[in-house]
């Protein structure tokens, strides 16, 4: 380097202390303004009481800045003292508070929003009171007397009908139970809980059998609920009733009351309830039967044992046991904030993981008994903060076992031993009275999911460099999101007979006949068995049931079953189950025979043993096909022990998997290569002959004879060597004259080894580096035999049949590219565009690539998910262009850092769900996705990284993405504000719900299938002004399995081979948008799309406005002097430029109604005429358009429309 | 003839037929601070210029008016932005292209008389007499395009490197011998090599950095740290103080995040 600074040597030297003073000073603006404090207070004896002993860190670092300056005080006192007043003991303990027990002030303050904005206005309070008080004088009003025939139908489905049932009037007052006693109600519907107890008078000592209690309870409901319609009070309000948590034998009636503003949001449930000591102590242990067989006309062999009921059991005691339970439970909960606020929290952490729902839903007041269970075990104290509350929750549900029983009854009552009760039960938790199980519906597989969740919520609160608190309470998690396979059983038949034929009796009794427990025991305990350690755990997925009318009859639930699989990637899709060896263990063999059926085989292993054993597949499968391996399973088993046939039984896995799959079109048999390959192949298995034909070429060069430089690092930086690319990438490319025709072309980076000797100017340093690729071109067709092309961008390999395109990074490249020589003439590196992009090809996107491929190595289903992802969006007609395609592998990386979820994702399917779930729910602007490969980021730095985001967010693009190798980019080196732009952005996330509705709905629903994947994989044609269809045999088809196009029907695809690296779409449409995309915005399918959809700007910006010479693109004069745009001239443009490849524009509209009429499209060469109409078409369009958007729009649109026109 | 704000707008056809044209506006180039590459009196000032036009179809266009000297384009009008326009396009070995879009162009006639020749055009035809377009667009653009500068042909790559790496040494070496002379320019300065006698330090942020930080530390390393009682004092001030300030700055996020409205979780 030269430099002309010599004759005043001194001047340099001075010029860094200066700037390092400037720099100080600003750092410690703060700290003098403390010093000035100081000498304010110092006069004041009190100034050093507030300060307990600094943390050692900060204190050593400090007081240096301080006392550096200590002149400057004079003239900063004035505008610096307001800062620093004297700290109050209070602040002072609510500073050190917030910095001890949460890792940031922003935890806190985000906890304490949420719960103000929870808090339920008093308006409800105080309509809850008056409510409360009017209906215990309406109680105290009913009179004893005989029911006779009601109007009203018994909310009871059971065969036997009640004789008659003398209501005698309540003894007690009614009470709130629940969220509403304990004071953590809920909103946005806002569930107020009500117990009335019937008087014993009421039951009879022998109640107690045979579900005549519940037969009573539901008749003085029913009787109840007459009285109150007949009574003024009540005459207006809704009256409905609903089974209690999915319960057929807990019939509950919900109350919308009509009154002023609470109508809308809140709700009344009454409970009947009765007295404990109705019935002898000891009857509902859990080991009684108190439903016999006889009850439902089956025989039992008197000298057994009757089988007990204890689920039955618990059901009834949970009516029997509420008064004294809510009573302690209110007690611990009055006036405590800190109890009710932390269960606020678990209440909304619980609701937003679906945990809580239905028979065998994780209830809430479990959680409400289990804190007030660690506060009497003393590891909760009175006084904790309501996060310490729920921080402790957590930890301890994630500690403790509750399978061998907990207990909140003090020793003195649980006379029962523990162990014994909880042998009745999956989880025992047992209530003040020591006789209830809170639990004991609920079954292990939930229990250990509730686990599970609470450990990643402490692990997420622990994570210093995480802002959790969005990840906890605020991100929705549905539960069928959560499972990776999922088993759908409707159909009414089958469900009977598998309740008929092979439910065990004693199930019956325990659970009353009610089918669905009954279902869940029998299938999980067969899928259990034969899934084994594939599978983590098979978790029920329940909906509740919707009230009826209290007129209707109830209605019969529980005769259909939908179970959640998370499968164990590592386990699940091995293609052999193997049992005992005949010689050493028969019993156990034929046992295992009996169990697989014809399936199972002998067979002899490689090791000489020779056992029954089960093949599902072959190891040389490939991996989609494995995946199929669980759905194998299940549907034999279902077939071999319950006679299901596949028809019956809905298995949901990997449906949508098929878009990556080859075109069906494309024959692999016509295609001369020695790679052995299926017609039914798809892109995740084609990558590994891609990667391996480009690990030979590594080799081959880096064992290259006779170059000047030795090539130190070779890297691949397509998607496909990540597996991420969706298209199928077959071993096409050749050689034509002086061409290579290829589709794809794999990019390859490579580093030579150092050298002083590379020339200091950029263009020199262009130069050389084409002639050293020339150089290596030459050697690999001398030595490996090779065909090459030189090209502007790299060397064109061929290889195998695949074309590589290898580029030289050279760091010195990269400095040329960021120098600039300031005014003083000191040299500095500043990113500027060109560098950034030149950093992130040549030496960031092969380091990501890398952590990609691991990430794939390790979970699996990474790359299938990414296909999946990047298909959606392009049969959304969003191209790299507009939404970048590192973007979504990022993104869906994210999603496959263990933060989202306890478990990792195993089937692509499950994760593109999650794909849809992070884009419709995310807060784009208020969250940066920062992927942390290998935790190189420290905390500092994230921390810092946020609060620029935070405090700067108008420099960040509206999609932030950082990883640990673009330390210094973050934020701004994968996105820009082009792509995605912040309407794209908005398009995609309304996009994105429309899917996940389209999904949900149809898992959800009773009787639809799940979603065929043209429903998701084929775009909207609505909400777009022009099409410009292109000639389809000059657009080469992509090889992925194509749904059809949103505009026209499927047409004979054509494979044509493009010269390689020529991109040509791509190009066109870069240059369309690089020039009118202040006109337009511009719509293709990467993946082999055949039309350009257009949508123009609003029409303000065609309007007339006045002559600007900055402002003047593409307008013409008009009256009065103004100028404005013409549509017209654009599209003569857009003609122009496309010239010889369109083939005609329309409209959306007309399309269509072409597509109904079934006429064939036009083809170019008779397109003559349509094309003059066409040109003229589109302006009655357009002041159709125009009329039609001022007129307000319709509601019955698709979403999709409406999004597409959010554009404008 | 339309003309606007003192612009004659003309339309620009591509074909004979064309019925939707641009309009360009033109004038004679005239601001205070002329460029001397954009000559008073002889320059056409053209504004609206449609992104595929060429500076070569230009030529032929006005060539019609009289000679033309010179062609350039430029995003806006503006001191520096042509050379902007054409930053690093011209370079070898670069993929450099000057944008797409809609632009100005300034056209440098040999002659003054030719300005109101051109200024009398009823219209910019970029076709010639037999009606073909002067521009290449669609397929064959394409295909000259990936022939002519995506491909590149060995030898002949290899024959440019080496002409321009021969004249990049001789330009370097001519730098060396100038650095080794140690003369005085014209204006006092003396140009110093990082070799010799009299070298000077680098003048590389990196460098000035790394002596500043020498600075800083020789300094600090003279201080007395918690030493006296009162920088014990201001340094737990200090710690009070940042935390207040971090709590301070926590409240505005959250007043941020308040409004955008992301605490209700249902």
């Amino acid at each position: 380097m030269m430099l002309k600074a010599k004759r005043k040597p001194g001047k340099s030297d001075r010029i860094p202390k200066k700037t390092s003073k400037k720099a100080d000073r600003a750092d410690s603006q703060e700290d003098s303004s403390a010093v000035d404090h100081l000498h304010l207070e110092q006069s004041t004896p009190s100034s050093d009481d507030g300060f307990d002993e600094p943390e050692p860190t900060p204190a050593k670092k400090n007081p240096i800045q301080v006392t550096t300056k200590p002149k400057n005080n004079k003239f900063k006192q004035k505008n610096e003292t307001k800062n620093v007043k004297p700290p109050t003991l209070e602040e002072m303990k609510e500073l050190r508070d917030t910095q001890n027990l949460f890792h940031s002030n922003l935890f806190k303050l985000q906890v304490k929003e949420m719960l103000e904005e929870l808090q339920l206005k008093t308006k409800y309070m105080e309509f809850i009171d008056s409510w409360l008080e009017s209906f215990t004088v309406f109680t105290q009003q009913l009179k004893d007397g005989l029911m006779e025939r009601t109007n009203l139908e018994v909310p009871l489905n059971l065969q036997q009908k009640p004789s008659g049932f003398v209501f005698s009037k309540p003894t007690k007052e009614p009470y709130l139970i629940g969220a509403a006693a304990t004071g953590t109600l809920l909103g946005p519907k806002i569930v107020v809980d009500v117990a009335l107890e019937m008087p014993k008078e009421s039951l009879h000592k022998e109640d107690y059998l045979n579900l005549r209690y519940d037969q009573k309870r539901a008749l003085y409901l029913t009787y109840v609920t007459e009285r109150m319609q007949e009574s003024p009070n009540y005459a207006n309000d809704q009256f409905k009733f609903n089974y209690l948590a999915n319960n057929p034998l807990k019939p509950v009636l919900e109350l919308t009351p009509v009154a002023k503003q609470v109508t809308k949001h809140l709700q009344v449930r009454l409970f009947i309830t009765a007295p404990l000591s109705s019935f002898k102590p000891g009857r509902f242990v859990p080991w009684n039967n108190n439903i016999r067989p006889s009850f439902y006309g089956d025989e039992w062999d008197e000298e057994e044992p009757l089988p007990s009921t204890q689920h039955y059991n618990a059901n009834v005691l949970f009516d029997l046991t509420l008064a004294e339970n809510q009573a302690h439970l209110e007690k611990a909960f009055k006036g405590r904030r800190n109890f009710q606020d932390g269960l606020l929290l678990l209440k909304v952490w619980l609701r937003q993981r679906e945990l809580c729902i239905g028979y065998s839903g994780f209830g809430s007041h479990i959680l409400a008994a289990y804190i007030v269970y660690l506060n009497s075990q003393r590891i909760l104290h009175q006084s904790s903060s309501s996060y310490q509350v729920a921080r402790t929750v957590w930890n301890q549900l994630a500690n403790t076992d509750w399978t061998k029983g907990i207990s909140l009854a003090p020793a003195s009552i649980q006379t029962e031993e523990l162990t014994k009760l909880a042998s009745h039960y999956d989880v025992c938790f047992m209530d003040f009275t020591g006789q209830l199980n809170f639990c004991a519906n609920v079954p292990l597989s939930l229990y250990q999911r509730v686990r599970e969740e609470a450990k990643l919520a402490v692990d997420l609160l622990n994570d210093m460099k995480l802002n959790s608190f969005p990840l906890i309470f605020m991100q929705k998690c549905p539960l069928y999101s959560r499972v990776d396979n999922i088993l759908k059983i409707t159909n009414y038949s089958c469900v009977n007979q598998m309740l008929m034929l092979h439910s065990q009796p004693k199930f019956k009794y325990d659970y009353a006949k009610y089918g669905y427990p009954q279902l869940l025991q029998l299938l999980t305990e067969l899928l259990k068995k034969g899934l084994a350690e594939r599978v983590q755990s098979i978790i029920p997925l329940e909906t509740a049931t919707t009230a009826w009318l209290v007129e209707n009859k109830a209605p019969s639930i529980g005769k259909y079953i939908q179970l959640g699989l998370i499968l164990q990637p590592d386990h699940a899709y091995e293609v052999l189950n193997k049992g005992p060896a005949t010689n050493e263990d028969p019993e156990g063999a034929a046992e295992f025979r009996r169990f697989w059926g014809e399936r199972s085989n002998l067979r002899r292993f490689q090791d000489g043993s020779i056992t029954e054993a089960v093949v599902w597949g072959t190891a040389q499968d490939s991996p989609a096909k494995k995946r199929q391996i669980v759905r194998q399973i299940v549907l034999h088993l279902l077939e071999h022990h319950l006679q299901l046939e596949g028809k019956d039984v809905q298995f949901i896995g990997a449906e949508l998997d098929q878009v990556y799959r080859l075109s069906p079109w494309f024959k692999v048999n016509k295609l001369k290569t020695k790679l052995i390959l299926d017609q039914d192949t798809d892109a995740e298995a084609l990558s590994p002959h891609v990667i391996r034909c480009y690990d030979e070429l590594a080799r081959q060069l880096h064992g290259l004879n006779g170059l000047p430089l030795e090539i130190v690092s070779i890297s691949g930086t397509s998607p496909i060597f990540r597996y991420c690319e969706p298209q199928p990438v077959l071993p096409q490319a050749r050689v034509a004259g002086k061409h290579i025709l290829a589709s794809h072309v794999q990019r390859v980076v490579i580093q030579l080894g150092q050298s002083g000797k590379w020339p200091n100017e950029l263009t020199a340093l262009r130069a050389l580096k084409t002639a050293f690729l020339i150089e290596i071109g030459e050697k690999l067709e001398a030595q490996c035999r090779l065909q090459w092309v030189m090209s502007a961008e790299g060397l064109l390999v061929l290889k195998q049949g695949f074309c590589f395109l290898i580029e030289l990074a050279h760091s010195k490249e990269l400095a040329l590219l960021k120098q600039e020589v300031t005014e003083r003439g000191v040299t500095t590196y500043v990113d500027n565009p060109a560098s950034r992009t030149l950093e992130r090809h040549h030496y960031i996107l092969p380091k990501v690539s890398g952590a990609l491929h691991s990430l794939h190595q390790s979970l699996s289903a990474f790359g299938p998910t990414v296909m999946l992802a990047k298909r959606w969006l392009a049969t959304q007609l969003l191209d790299d262009g507009l939404w970048p395609e590192m973007a979504t592998e990022l993104l869906v990386a994210h999603l496959f850092q263990q933060r989202n979820a306890p478990q990792a994702i195993a089937a692509p399917q499950t994760g593109f769900i999650r794909f849809l779930q992070l884009l419709a729910h995310s807060d784009f602007t208020g969250e940066l996705f920062l992927l942390n490969f290998n935790n190189s980021w420290q905390e500092q730095q994230v921390a810092d990284l946020e609060h620029s985001y935070r405090s700067d967010r108008q420099s960040y693009p509206p999609l932030a993405l950082a990883t640990s190798y673009d330390i210094q980019h973050a934020g701004r080196l994968w996105t820009s504000d082009q792509s995605p732009s912040q309407r794209v952005l908005g398009h995609v996330t309304r996009l994105a719900r429309h899917g996940l509705q389209i999904i949900e709905t149809s898992l959800m629903s009773k009787d639809l299938r799940f979603v065929r994947p043209a429903q998701l994989f084929r775009g909207s044609n609505e909400g777009y002004d022009l099409v410009i269809q292109l000639k389809p045999d000059l657009v080469p088809n992509s090889l992925s399995y194509d749904l059809g196009s949103p505009f026209v029907s499927f047409s004979q695809p054509n494979f044509h081979l493009p010269p390689a690296g020529a991109d040509r779409m791509a190009r066109i449409v870069g240059q369309l948008r690089s020039a009118y995309s202040d006109f337009a915005a511009f719509f293709y399918n990467p993946h082999g799309g055949k039309e350009l959809a257009i949508v123009w700007r609003p029409p303000t910006d065609f309007a007339p406005k006045p002559f600007k010479v900055t402002e003047l693109q593409a307008c013409s004069p008009c009256e009065n002097g103004k100028v404005q745009v013409l549509k017209e001239t654009l599209l003569e443009d857009f003609k122009m430029l496309l010239k010889d490849f369109y083939l005609r524009i329309s409209t959306p509209e007309e399309l269509k109604r072409e597509q109904r009429e079934h006429q064939q499209p036009k083809r170019y060469f008779n397109a003559k005429q349509p094309q003059e109409k066409s040109s003229l078409k589109p302006k009655k369009q357009k002041i159709q358009k125009d009329a039609e958007q001022e007129a307000p729009p319709k509601k019955k649109r698709l979403i999709k429309s409406s999004a597409l026109k959010a554009l404008n | 003839m339309v003309e606007l704000e003192g612009y004659v707008v003309v339309p620009l056809r591509p074909t004979p037929q064309a019925k939707h044209c641009h309009s360009v506006y033109m004038r004679e180039h005239f601001i205070r601070l002329m460029d001397p590459n954009k000559p008073k009196g002889r320059t056409l000032f053209l504004l609206n210029v449609p992104p595929y036009v060429t500076e070569d179809s230009l030529k032929t266009v006005f060539g019609r008016a009289g000679i033309v000297e010179a062609v350039e384009f430029a995003a806006k009008p503006g001191k520096e932005e042509t050379i902007k326009w054409y930053e690093g396009t011209g370079e070898p070995f670069s993929n450099t292209r000057p944008p797409f879009k809609f632009k100005v162009a300034y056209i440098v006639f040999q002659k003054s008389s030719s300005i109101g020749k051109a200024l009398a055009l009823k219209s910019i035809d970029l076709f010639n007499s037999s009606g073909e377009c002067l521009l290449q667009t669609g397929m064959q653009l394409w295909h000259d395009e990936y022939e002519g500068n995506y491909l590149l042909e060995a030898h002949k790559a290899k024959i440019q490197v080496s002409k321009y790496m021969a004249g990049y040494d001789k330009r370097e070496r001519a730098a060396a011998e100038a650095a080794k002379t140690g003369e005085a320019d014209a204006d006092g300065w003396v140009t110093v090599g990082k070799e010799g006698r009299n070298a000077g330090f680098e003048q590389k942020a990196s460098v000035v950095e790394r002596l500043e930080q020498k600075v800083a530390r020789d300094h600090k390393s003279k201080e007395l740290k918690n030493f006296y009682t009162f920088q014990i004092r201001e340094s737990k001030m200090q710690n009070i103080v940042e935390m207040r300030k971090k709590f301070e700055e926590d409240k505005r996020k959250i007043e941020l995040l308040k409004q955008s409205r992301r605490f209700k979780p249902f």
